[in-house]
């Protein structure tokens, strides 16, 4: 077996530390780039969302290194993702590939027995004893948490550090680098040592930088390719961001959600506008626009892929939070244009908007 | 002693000068046809044979292309098309309370309370409902542009025409012309489609209160200006120098800045003569693989653009800073 998947943010990171833990071969797909993307507007079905399209970028490509099996999560939720994994399987057949996949649903779907047959099915290559095994798991969760908190910090810093494009220069020599270790101790050591460089980055506690939350659709708002950078640019204009969705978030709200007491601070915040649990990250979407106007957040950017329908109704609900509670919120579709320049203007207005209501400036640079 | 603004859109290049009165002085229309850097020129030929360079005190860019723009002319800021749009439209009448702004790519509609923008919105992912999709119905039903809005304003009737996509409606314009429709009709229904998508889609939640100001290249269109007042119930005003305003919002910037850094970096208009042109490249640095652009004068180059990293970016260093 030669295990591959399909990228989402830092999972890459993580992945690497678990499979090298567990001493399974695997192909790491080339980072999403125009190339991904334009195999994937080849063969997938033309309507469907940018993700899919990404990802079937990142199976073939995996596949010209040698991958012969694809680990996918899988969700039989009532929006699109939740026929990835029978569509996509069904389409790379019929491109004539043999490709084994391993879809890790939600035990509430499939069984926990079913779940843990395909845990096991994924494990069975590895020669590592089962101590080890579970040993590798936590490690790779371990790093996971790390990496997306120390994402995390240098996009919070950003807006505060002395020296500008520090933290967004520790960020990826930390990913860089930890792309080079062979073992997964060695990773989550080296991973720590970042965080704590960034922790210690000279910043001026006195500046009050603008600070933006990132909500919407869990992929193009983790998936930095797909989001034109956002969050990189945002750092480039001393922005302070914060994002709620991360791999990380993702696996808690997982492992919570059979006795229901996952992101509660979410349910209750969204609970006035939207109360129902319609698919996708909606209610993540609004609950998030709320909590982080509470948090003093200056406004929201809502991101989600053209035809998103769980965000094309928080799309709709967000003008409401917005005229509530006079917070700004812009939403931004994105899709297989990669052409930046639409969006940098819309950023940059966005950032205009927000500094001139701070300081009441009525116009001029 | 002027101010200039440059405001180089996907359609149009305007120029204009202003006086310390923010008096509009000169103004240039240019057609972009997809060429930026030879509009630019193409204006600053006009320009050089009546003004001197030392006469331009300030210069500024606005616009999809100002970044492009603004390391030609070495401008002093390169501002985005809201609050460019927004400084102009506040310059000449302190009392808007909305803009609404529909230009070749990008329509959009700006609140403005108290002369602050509070609030605004831009059309999301496509071009549908904006300049270049009437320009190009005006091509196919080979009427000028200049008349289009005539023709809506003959017609005694409507016709339903799908707004959502610049697709849909044009299928949607074909399939009734063949039906045997009056132009004039199906010309009019497209307009109140427009207006209809209008606020829909970008102005979805947004609460338009008079006064409302129509700007952009589309403001010209008499039928499109008659199709927002049926659907608003008021009269919307659409500014004398509609088509300029970008500009003139960016010169208006560019003053400010200039009194901050006391010193304009405008280039000069000698650029009319000398040889820009643009290469690009794949960075094959990384896996991002990013597309660059380098901007050449006589084979100096002069600007890269459209990297990530800024490896290549940063070496021109100030000119593609952001505004």
């Amino acid at each position: 077996m030669k295990a591959t998947f399909p990228h989402l943010g830092n999972v890459y990171i993580a992945v690497k530390a678990l499979f090298d833990g567990l001493g399974i071969d695997y192909v790491i797909p080339p980072q999403n780039s125009d190339h991904a993307l334009n195999i994937g507007t080849k063969y997938s079905p033309e309507e469907i969302c940018l993700p899919f399209k990404i990802m079937i970028g990142n199976y073939i490509q995996a596949i010209e290194q040698g991958a012969d099996t694809v680990i996918l999560t899988g969700s039989c939720g009532p929006c699109r993702f939740g026929e990835y994994c029978e569509l996509q399987m069904n389409l790379m057949k019929s491109l004539g590939y043999n490709l084994n996949f391993i879809v890790l649903d939600m035990p509430k779907d499939i069984g926990i027995k079913e779940l843990f047959n395909r845990l096991v099915s994924i494990g069975s290559t590895s020669t590592k004893s089962k101590f080890e095994k579970l040993k590798a798991a936590k490690l790779a969760i371990h790093v996971m948490h790390l990496i997306d908190e120390t994402e995390a910090l240098s996009h919070y810093l950003a807006g505060y550090e002395r020296n500008k494009g520090e933290c967004k220069r520790l960020l990826q020599e930390c990913k860089t680098e930890a792309m080079k270790c062979s073992n997964p101790a060695e990773m989550l050591s080296l991973i720590k040592e970042y965080k704590k460089r960034i922790e210690y980055v000279s910043v001026d506690i006195n500046k009050n930088p603008l600070k933006i939350a990132l909500i919407g659709e869990i992929y193009t708002v983790i998936e930095p390719y797909s989001n034109f950078y956002i969050e990189d640019k945002l750092m480039d204009y001393g922005v302070s961001t914060k994002r709620g969705m991360t791999p990380s978030w993702w696996l808690k709200n997982m492992a919570l959600s059979p006795v229901k007491i996952n992101s509660l601070n979410i349910k209750k915040a969204s609970r006035e506008y939207l109360s129902l649990e319609i698919g996708g990250h909606a209610r993540e979407c609004i609950g998030e626009a709320i909590l982080s106007y509470k948090e003093g957040f200056d406004g929201a950017i809502q991101i989600f892929p053209l035809g998103c329908m769980p965000e094309i109704v928080s799309k709709s609900i967000l003008p409401s939070i917005s005229r509530d509670f006079e917070f700004p919120i812009m939403s931004l579709v994105v899709d297989d244009m990669t052409g930046e320049a639409g969006y940098i203007t819309r950023l940059e207005a966005f950032i205009d908007l927000l500094e001139r209501r701070r300081d009441n400036v009525l116009y001029g640079s | 002693m002027y101010y200039m603004g440059v405001d180089v859109g996907s359609v149009s290049t305007d120029i204009a000068l202003i006086d310390k009165n923010y008096k509009l002085i000169e103004k240039i229309y240019l057609r972009t046809k997809g060429n930026p850097i030879k509009a630019v020129q193409e204006g600053f030929k006009i320009l050089k044979s009546k003004y001197y360079d030392s006469e331009i005190t300030a210069a500024g860019t606005t616009g999809s292309g100002r970044m492009v723009a603004s390391a030609i002319i070495g401008a002093d800021v390169a501002k985005n098309e809201i609050t460019a749009h927004a400084t102009a439209a506040l310059e000449i009448d302190k009392d808007v309370k909305t803009i609404i702004e529909i230009g070749g790519q990008d329509s959009k509609i700006i609140i403005i309370n108290n002369g602050i923008v509070t609030d605004f919105a831009m059309n999301t992912v496509c071009a549908a409902g904006t300049g270049s999709f009437l320009d190009r119905q005006a091509e196919r039903l080979d009427i000028p542009i200049e008349e289009f809005g005539d023709y809506a304003a003959k017609a005694v009737s409507t016709v339903r025409i799908a707004g959502r996509c610049a697709v849909f409606a044009e299928s949607d314009m074909i399939h009734k012309q063949q039906l045997g429709y009056a132009q004039a009709e199906i010309i009019r229904g497209l307009c109140d489609a427009l207006v209809r998508n209008y606020i829909n889609n970008i102005g979805k939640g947004k609460t338009i209160l008079p006064k409302v100001l129509f700007q952009g290249g589309v403001a010209a269109n008499k039928g499109m200006k008659t199709a927002f007042e049926n659907e608003l119930g008021f009269e919307i005003f659409v500014p004398e120098n509609y088509d300029m305003m970008g500009a003139i919002g960016a010169a208006i910037i560019a003053s400010e800045k200039v009194i901050k850094t006391g010193k304009t970096r405008f280039r000069g208009f000698k650029l009319a003569d000398n040889n820009i042109f643009s290469r690009s490249f794949d960075c094959e640095g990384c896996p991002n693989k990013c597309e660059v652009v380098k901007i050449y004068e006589n084979n100096n180059i002069i600007g890269y653009f459209g990297d990530r990293c800024t490896k290549w970016s940063s070496k021109t260093g100030e000119i593609t800073k952001l505004a």
